[in-house]
């Protein structure tokens, strides 16, 4: 039988050729990570495409939404997926920079109702809401259900601030929060601060998952 | 004497979290309270006294993502 391929090379050649640059030691630590994104947004698509490329082996991506045109400054989605379902565009984006990873959807609101259900899996929680009452419905309901996961959060990554006072801290045991923790939306956001509070998320994330639990 | 976010706060012994955080400015929907280093879920705000030396921490979120 013929081995299977990927773009005409080996498969194995593949994973291993894509995790060369990877930090030693951390890509079986990766690969069976389960992280949990709650909004595919700026902060949520760009953060899951950081884990992907890294090959963090399951992400489960949950938001309401569809791709709209003013989300296009700044979240990972291209022009001709507007309209469609954020996770479902979003999944098809991540199989093309990593086939490796097992990508769950869900489109669904999340609430409080529903936050068991959602993060049961998941080692670690990742918020990346836009709303600042999604945010903290979240921590509270995370809080009562599974007090015990660590849930990386983020806060105020609007305007053009200074990229410098965007910071990740560690107010409690198990919780994280990136951003300034004043910028506010109505500022206007766009991907370059956009992206360093995502990149804030994800590298707290990755700290987590090989077992670094300081900021 | 109780602590809000480290700083001392007069006058609010007593109230409850939801009179407390409805005569402060950000929302209360946005803001999740810790009594003590115990985060006091949403449904307790109205049940939930502020008592004497307790330390409370406000973490308060703003739009954007």
């Amino acid at each position: 039988m013929q081995e299977p391929e990927i773009q005409g090379l080996k498969i194995n050649d593949v994973y291993e050729g894509m995790k060369e640059r990877n930090v030693k030691g951390s890509t079986e630590k990766l690969a069976a990570a389960h992280v949990t994104i709650a909004g595919a947004g700026g902060l949520g698509s760009n953060i899951a495409i950081a884990l992907t490329r890294i090959g963090v082996g399951h992400l489960t991506l949950i938001d309401f939404d569809t791709v709209e045109l003013s989300n296009l400054n700044r979240q990972q989605f291209k022009l001709s997926q507007v309209d469609m379902p954020k996770v479902v565009a979003m999944k098809q984006n991540l199989q093309e920079f990593n086939p490796f990873v097992e990508i769950n959807i869900h489109q669904v609101k999340v609430t409080h109702d529903n936050v068991k259900e959602l993060f049961a899996d998941a080692d670690i929680i990742t918020e990346a809401f836009d709303n600042p009452a999604a945010k903290a419905m979240l921590l509270d309901a995370a809080s009562e259900f599974y007090p015990d996961k660590p849930i990386v959060m983020g806060t105020g990554m609007a305007g053009i601030h200074s990229s410098n006072t965007i910071t990740t801290k560690h107010p409690r045991s198990n919780l994280y929060i990136a951003g300034d923790g004043t910028s506010l939306g109505a500022e206007g956001l766009m991907a370059p601060r956009v992206m360093i509070a995502a990149g804030h998320e994800a590298n707290m994330v990755t700290r987590l998952i090989l077992g670094d639990k300081e900021i | 004497m109780v602590l809000v976010n480290g700083a001392e706060e007069s006058g609010v012994v007593g109230q409850t979290i939801a009179e407390f955080l409805n005569q402060r400015s950000a929302p209360i929907e946005n803001i999740v309270v810790e009594q003590n280093g115990t985060i006091v879920h949403r449904a307790d705000f109205d049940t939930t006294k502020i008592s004497e030396n307790d330390k409370l921490e406000l973490i308060s979120f703003v739009g954007g993502g």
